[in-house]
């Protein structure tokens, strides 16, 4: 195990390689706080509309018993498995000015690439399914009889949810918000292409990369790491002491 | 005028259960039969778990089928061997669980000899996953009788306990029904039980009704051989 442990953790290393000087300064072109910033803030409005959203369909999924919900899987499931590049280039001409609802969005002063929207829709697309998946496991640990129960004793189905499926699945919740936060933070491959622009850390990362190289690249990776791993472990941490806690 | 009527219509494998209840407030019950007759199915319609085939149920004013009411507007309690504690909350708030404000307020001497009569005022503040087996059952018939439900459904309950608790919960049971007055229907495979728990008894064999009485009258002269043999044992 300390093998293993020690091979997951290796990547870590990179961080004391020898690319020379990292460049702290603000020589470096674009901007690394802007991206911090972008990166916070959408990808946050994000993780919002992948609660708001994902948390129905994945309730949905858990609990419905008809045979349609192998096609609602299958969506989502198609979300999860698209390669993110192929991805953002579909977003892209769906959304894009050439097709009705690209140009109904542009005429109502919503733009669809290069914007906070198209930075905000495709981390969407890219993470929500990623939410369903875990929020449905977390949602299907819960026994049904559990919810029967405080039915019968005269709960409505939004109150049963509050009292006992979210408290019950409260750490395969934090697991799911952690996964799409990691997803939609990290993204690169589809924002690259919908959104270069207001560039967040991964796409500022590649152009630090490309235009002066690793000694820029290490201090924005840092803050990425730095931002991207702490709010996972503590969404889980407080799960796991709410979910000890909660007995009234 | 009676407070529930029913007729339940429902293909199962193995049978298609079609039996008609009536019963007046504060009658009590027994549903006698052998395994696999259809009588949890009946009881099971009753609390909106399972949704009949056909028929229609009527609990007082309420229609509860067809269409089928929603699960939390029935006005009903339903017991069976699995006692689905909530188990991250307390004794206490398991017991409250479905008290709303208002009849919270209210509620305070009912809560207290539940708590007294059930012996669950040591373990008010426990977590509901750490008490044992009986004393969970215990819990959940607080739980089920702490809104003073009209129709009170039984279905093995006492499965699992020792005849001390079955004993002590029956009794319970008896006192609190001469007090709050709900009608109960109640099944179990021991007839020892029911004969305590219900003056009357309906005889269920494959999915149908094939007598209803007294005990006395079942027993003196019991509408089939199969039923003549379960009372027998």
């Amino acid at each position: 195990m300390l093998a293993f442990t020690l091979a997951l953790l290796y990547p870590l290393v990179g961080l004391a390689a020898p690319v020379g000087h990292w460049r702290w300064d603000g020589s470096i072109p674009g901007s690394t706080m802007s991206s911090v910033n972008v990166s916070l803030v959408l990808t946050g409005i994000a993780l919002v509309f992948d609660i708001a959203v994902g948390t129905p369909v994945a309730w949905y999924l858990s609990r419905a018993s008809g045979r349609d919900t192998i096609l609602w899987e299958a969506a989502v499931l198609i979300s999860v498995l698209m390669p993110p590049l192929a991805l953002g280039i579909l977003l892209s001409l769906a959304f894009g000015p050439s097709l009705a609802p690209g140009a109904w969005l542009l005429r109502m002063g919503l733009p669809t690439t290069n914007s906070p929207i198209a930075f905000v829709a495709t981390q969407f697309y890219v993470s929500v399914g990623y939410y369903i998946v875990a929020a449905r496991a977390a949602i299907s640990s819960v026994p049904t009889d559990l919810e029967r129960t405080a039915a019968l004793l005269g709960l409505r189905p939004w109150q049963v949810f509050r009292r006992i499926t979210f408290p019950l699945a409260r750490l395969g919740f934090a697991a799911a918000v952690s996964l799409a936060w990691v997803r939609a933070l990290g993204e690169f491959g589809a924002i690259v292409v919908t959104s270069y622009y207001p560039s967040g850390m991964p796409v500022q990362i590649w152009i630090n990369l490309q235009d002066a190289g690793m000694p820029a690249v290490m201090p924005l990776l840092l803050i990425f790491l730095l931002i991207a791993l702490p709010l996972p472990w503590a969404i889980h941490l407080l799960a796991q002491r709410r979910g000890s806690d909660a007995v009234a | 005028m009676p407070l529930l009527e029913a007729h339940i219509v429902k293909t199962r494998r193995s049978f298609r259960l079609d039996v008609e209840l009536r019963l007046k407030p504060g009658e009590r019950l027994a549903l006698f039969g052998a395994s696999g007759a259809g009588k949890s199915t009946i009881l099971s319609c009753l609390a909106g778990i399972e949704t009949p085939d056909a028929g229609q149920i009527r609990l007082g004013d309420m229609i509860l089928y067809p269409p089928s009411l929603p699960l939390h507007q029935r006005p009903i309690a339903y017991l069976t061997q699995n006692d689905w504690l909530f188990p991250h909350l307390t004794v206490g708030a398991n017991v409250t669980f479905g008290l709303r404000g208002h009849e919270t307020n209210g509620a305070g001497p009912w809560l207290e000899e539940l708590k007294d009569r059930l012996g669950l005022g040591p373990l008010w503040n426990e977590r509901a996953r750490e008490i044992s087996g009986g004393q969970a059952r215990k819990v959940a018939l607080a739980r089920m009788l702490a809104r003073r439900p009209p129709l009170v459904l039984l279905d093995e309950p006492f499965t699992a306990l020792d005849h001390p608790t079955i004993h002590d919960l029956v009794d319970a049971i008896v006192k609190w029904h001469a007090e709050l007055g709900f009608t109960l229907i109640a099944v179990d495979h021991r007839n020892q039980i029911l004969e305590r728990l219900c003056p009357r008894a309906a005889a269920i064999e494959d999915g149908r009704m094939v007598q209803e009485g007294t005990w006395p009258e079942l027993e003196d002269a019991p509408a089939t051989p199969k039923l003549a043999s379960l009372l027998a044992q």
